[in-house]
């Protein structure tokens, strides 16, 4: 290890004092259900798309546990093999359209994109708005059409099946894919634009929070992406609604196109959904280990790096579809490039821990839950990807462990870390610790018990959306049901717990985990237009100096009340000064 | 509830073993790694906990050299995973020259078969969804053991998939194109079919059997004995099933009928017995001496029953005799059909005849 001593050590200005409670802040400045309806706020309107998708992500579990109580008994425990089919199209298309797809950009990008970057607002408030009515619109096509009779199709929608051959309501559940999609777009470009326009004065590109990288390579895929998803449901629709033949070879179409067309968005897809998950890792691992971030500039990089190649593998998932050969090679090859982007950011996360000062507050437990899980869903993506083994696990309970392991513990709990990370600044309210460390830790304990055994099942040859399976795969699927509900409990303590913190929660100081980023600068909640007029933000360091005890306008990180314990981040063991680094020197490993 | 299943399941092909190979070098490799980021998290996490430091923290940014280092060694062990995997699949989807063509045509939801030599059978399917006579049916893709055979799939209405797990090998099935899929069994017994790509209701009842058997006892039944077949008789399509329809059509029924009518001797059983004659002697019933008796029927008559059967010499061809020695040879105990039976549709006919006849 070498040593490089920085000759001149910034001159830490005291930390700011608590700022003044807003009054009146962006909650309470009008109560009134139309203020809300005709909010331009972007914080109201993440608050609105938090309301909207929880009920989404709840909706979606209930169908979950129709298919998992299902699966107890080899003959189906519940229900009809037609109602089985209904349950996990509708488990699929509502966490993937309505609850994933959302969740981080549209929840925590809306109400943190605009404050991490010193910005009143998003560039494009009227439009934000829109985009949550359209979402709306489109979610209640794909309710309507769930609710009416469901779909029976699978999220994935192929034709011919799709289009010829179920009988159940696919037209409105395509037409609220589509329309959602319109969402999607609008949100992506307006974070873009605010990412591109809005920066305070300082906030270069190289200083700018990775939570904000990882959006901007999020919206990336989110403009160019979406528009393909729109053009596959309107031909899917014309070919089943008017008979004009596309995809159906009886007349005339070809049923190998529509999945060339679905995963060229669809795989992208994925990486709308894990790459928010990502930057909310990278802002949490850091605060909570008072680190800078190891090899800023790789996670940052590594983000673009999986938003542009994520672009060119889409045909991964149809190595056993009928694809000729050498295409078959080249997307195997390009699936191999996407694993490396996301093997450095594990090994970067990794590495800002060492000789960290680490504790373990929920978001912290949400954030190691998500590196954990995801290792699992990255390194089992690598099966999937090889061709060789991907002819035996393709279209079993394999792929689906593998994506939930991605998904759900990657990304559910990069968003439950979001959520309990910023949850005090959204709402001024601290929640319990002691109940948010315990759902946690069920959660996690819980997915491996539900997820790990579906592995060894794929392994055997179980094929997915099977309600009826031969006998020699009964305990593990027992097994995997019985995770399931510890599962479902570990999801349903928050809801308890963060709802209850509203009403009974400790207040929350401005910055009460001791963190650097521009969003801590002011109140909690933040009053209507994020920053004092007088006091606009004004960046003069990047956004980790944990280690100088600097926020990025270079004042000192405040001691706050916190959670009044010595494991907090924001302790200093009750020294007055700032905590500073040991050794006031910058280290250069390796 | 069974007990748990064996770590590694079933493996009875060459490309099984292929798999197993690569999947465990992939399953190695990768849980070497990910133990390796969790032993750093974990030492990390306990060592750098807040409680064992003073709070206070070194400004470390990064390193180019481990950057680079975690970049290029992953990507050359990912391309190694590539390599390999890019190997076993241009094995998997390049049948050899000389492996034995199968087709298989898959339908919502069953699955039909059909052999070089014509013959035809269902070898799976939800049974709720079959005609009585398809139920009754029922049999299994027979394969032998040691030997490629290619299966060319193609499907009559939406995507299913042929799925064998114990062959670790799965194909789309796509309507309105071929696509192929080859194995090399090498263990024989009998092996889940699964339809691994959703194709509607009963998606999940779209399976069956492969049942891989000897060399010769593979020959039998492609000479259309039944045993691997739902029904003892012979296989549909196969040279003996030609010779049941013409046995039925020749009207040889109306005197070899196993019941109390019968004015000749029963057929169960009688290929390569030897049989008594009338007037002494006895003769060893082979295919010469039952093509003899369906031609010159008098010439040697078995004892106990009376000259009657007339000569059938110009009503059927060399290629009928051979059919019906084959079939004769089928017949076991029990199995020959009621005098009264009609033939059956072909198994797998796309049009259901109305079971009512005028």
């Amino acid at each position: 290890m070498t040593t490089a001593v920085t000759s001149v050590m910034p001159k830490i200005a005291p930390p700011p004092p608590e700022p003044a409670p807003a009054e009146p802040n962006y909650l309470n400045i009008n109560y009134s259900l139309w203020s809300w309806l005709t909010t331009v706020d972007h914080k109201r309107i993440g608050i609105l798309y938090l309301v909207s998708i929880t009920v989404f992500f709840l909706a979606g579990g209930i169908a979950a546990g129709i298919v998992r109580l299902n699966l107890l008994a080899p003959d189906g425990a519940i229900v009809s093999e037609d109602a089985y089919n209904r349950a996990f199209t509708a488990h699929g298309v509502l966490m993937l359209f309505f609850f994933l797809i959302p969740a981080v950009p549209a929840v925590l990008g809306n109400f943190l994109i605009p404050m991490m970057i010193g910005a009143k607002d998003l560039a494009f408030p009227k439009l934000n708005l829109a985009s949550w009515y359209v979402f709306l619109v489109g979610a209640m096509f794909g309710v309507w059409a769930i609710l009416a009779g469901g779909i029976d199709t699978g999220w994935t929608l192929y034709p011919p099946y799709s289009s010829r051959s179920s009988t159940s309501n696919v037209v409105p559940g395509v037409f609220g894919v589509f329309i959602s999609g319109f969402s999607s777009i609008m949100t992506g470009l307006n974070i873009m634009v605010t990412v591109h326009k809005m920066r305070a004065p300082g906030m270069t590109w190289g200083r700018l929070p990775l939570f904000v990288w990882s959006l901007y390579a999020t919206s990336l895929i989110q403009l160019l992406g979406t528009p393909v998803i729109a053009i596959t449901t309107v031909l899917l629709m014309v070919e089943r609604v008017a008979g004009i033949g596309i995809f159906d070879p009886l007349i005339g179409g070809d049923p190998v196109l529509f999945q060339h067309l679905f995963w060229f968005y669809s795989h992208p897809a994925v990486y709308i959904m894990i790459l928010p998950g990502m930057g909310v890792v990278s802002e949490v691992l850091t605060c909570f280990s008072r680190k800078n971030i190891f090899g800023y500039h790789a996670v940052a990089w590594s983000s673009m790096g999986i938003a542009v190649v994520g672009f060119m593998l889409w045909a991964h998932h149809m190595f056993v579809a009928g694809i000729s050969f050498y295409s078959a090679l080249l997307f195997s090859f390009l699936s191999m490039l996407v694993a490396v982007p996301s093997a450095i950011k594990v090994f970067n996360w990794t590495g800002t821990l060492y000789k960290g000062s680490i504790t373990f507050q929920a978001p912290m437990l949400f954030a190691l839950g998500f590196v954990v899980l995801f290792v699992i869903g990255g390194l089992t993506g690598l099966f999937l990807a090889t061709l060789g083994t991907d002819i035996h696990l393709h279209d079993t309970y394999f792929v689906v462990a593998h994506f939930h392991f991605v998904m759900v513990g990657g990304m559910v709990l990069g968003y439950m870390a979001g959520l309990h990370f910023w949850w005090p600044k959204m709402t001024g309210r601290m929640y319990s610790d002691w109940w948010s460390r315990v759902a946690a830790a069920i959660i996690i304990v819980g997915f491996f018990l539900t997820f790990v055994p579906q592995f060894v099942m794929g392994y055997h040859g179980m094929p997915r959306r099977y309600p009826n399976y031969p006998q020699e795969f009964h305990v593990y699927n027992v097994m995997s049901t019985a995770g399931a509900s510890i599962l479902g409990l570990g999801y349903l303590l928050p809801v308890f717990y963060l709802t209850l913190s509203l009403f009974f929660g400790k207040k929350a100081t401005g910055n009460p985990w001791s963190a650097t980023g521009l969003e801590w600068q002011s109140p909690s909640p933040p009053p209507l237009f994020n920053f004092d007029e007088a006091h606009m933000p004004v960046v003069v360091c990047g956004p980790y100096e944990y280690a100088l005890g600097i926020d990025q306008m270079g004042r000192g990180l405040p001691e706050g009340p916190g959670l009044g314990s010595a494991n907090d981040p924001s302790d200093k063991h009750g020294e007055s000064a700032a905590p500073g680094p040991m050794n006031k020197e910058t280290h250069v490993v390796g | 509830m069974n007990s748990l299943p064996p770590l590694i399941p079933v493996a009875a092909s060459t490309m099984a073993y292929q798999f197993e190979y690569l999947f465990w070098y992939i399953t190695i490799v990768t849980t070497v790694a990910g133990l390796g980021v969790y032993a750093a998290l974990l030492y990390f996490c306990v060592a750098c906990r807040r409680g064992n430091t003073t709070g206070s923290t070194p400004r470390i940014l990064g390193s180019t050299r481990l950057e680079l280092a975690w970049t290029i060694i992953p990507t050359i062990i990912f391309f190694t995973f590539f390599g390999w995997g890019a190997v076993v699949y241009t094995k998997a989807v390049h049948p050899p020259q000389d492996a034995m063509e199968v087709f298989v045509i898959g339908k919502q939801w069953m699955w039909k078969a059909q052999y070089p030599n014509g013959q035809r059978v269902i070898i799976g399917g939800n049974p709720r969804n079959m005609t009585e006579a398809e139920r009754n049916s029922i049999g299994k893709l027979v394969l032998p053991v040691n030997r490629p055979v290619r299966i060319t799939l193609v499907s009559e209405d939406v995507i299913h998939d042929f799925g064998v797990p114990a062959f670790r090998m799965k194909m789309d099935v796509l309507p309105g194109r071929y696509t192929t899929a080859w194995y090399h069994p090498t263990k024989t017994g009998d092996f889940h079919i699964f339809c691994d790509q959703y194709c509607g209701t009963w998606h999940s009842l779209m399976v069956g059997k492969i049942a891989v058997v000897g060399e010769q006892e593979f020959d039998e039944w492609l000479g259309g004995n039944g045993v691997q077949q739902g029904t003892e008789n012979p296989v549909d399509g196969s040279i003996a099933h030609k010779g049941r329809e013409l046995f039925l059509k020749l009207q040889c029924i109306k005197c070899h009928s196993a019941d109390a009518k019968a004015a000749a001797p029963v057929l169960e059983g009688l290929f390569n017995t030897r049989v008594p004659l009338k007037g002494g002697g006895g003769e060893f019933a082979d295919a010469e001496y039952i093509k003899q008796s369906i031609l010159k029927p008098r010439l040697k008559v078995v004892q106990g029953w009376e000259p009657i059967m007339p000569s059938y010499e110009g009503q059927v061809t060399p290629e009928d005799l051979d059919a019906l020695v084959a079939y004769i040879r089928s017949i076991k105990r029990g199995t020959t059909p009621n005098t009264t039976e009609r033939m059956n549709p072909p198994v797998g006919a796309p049009t259901v005849r109305s079971e009512k006849q005028p």
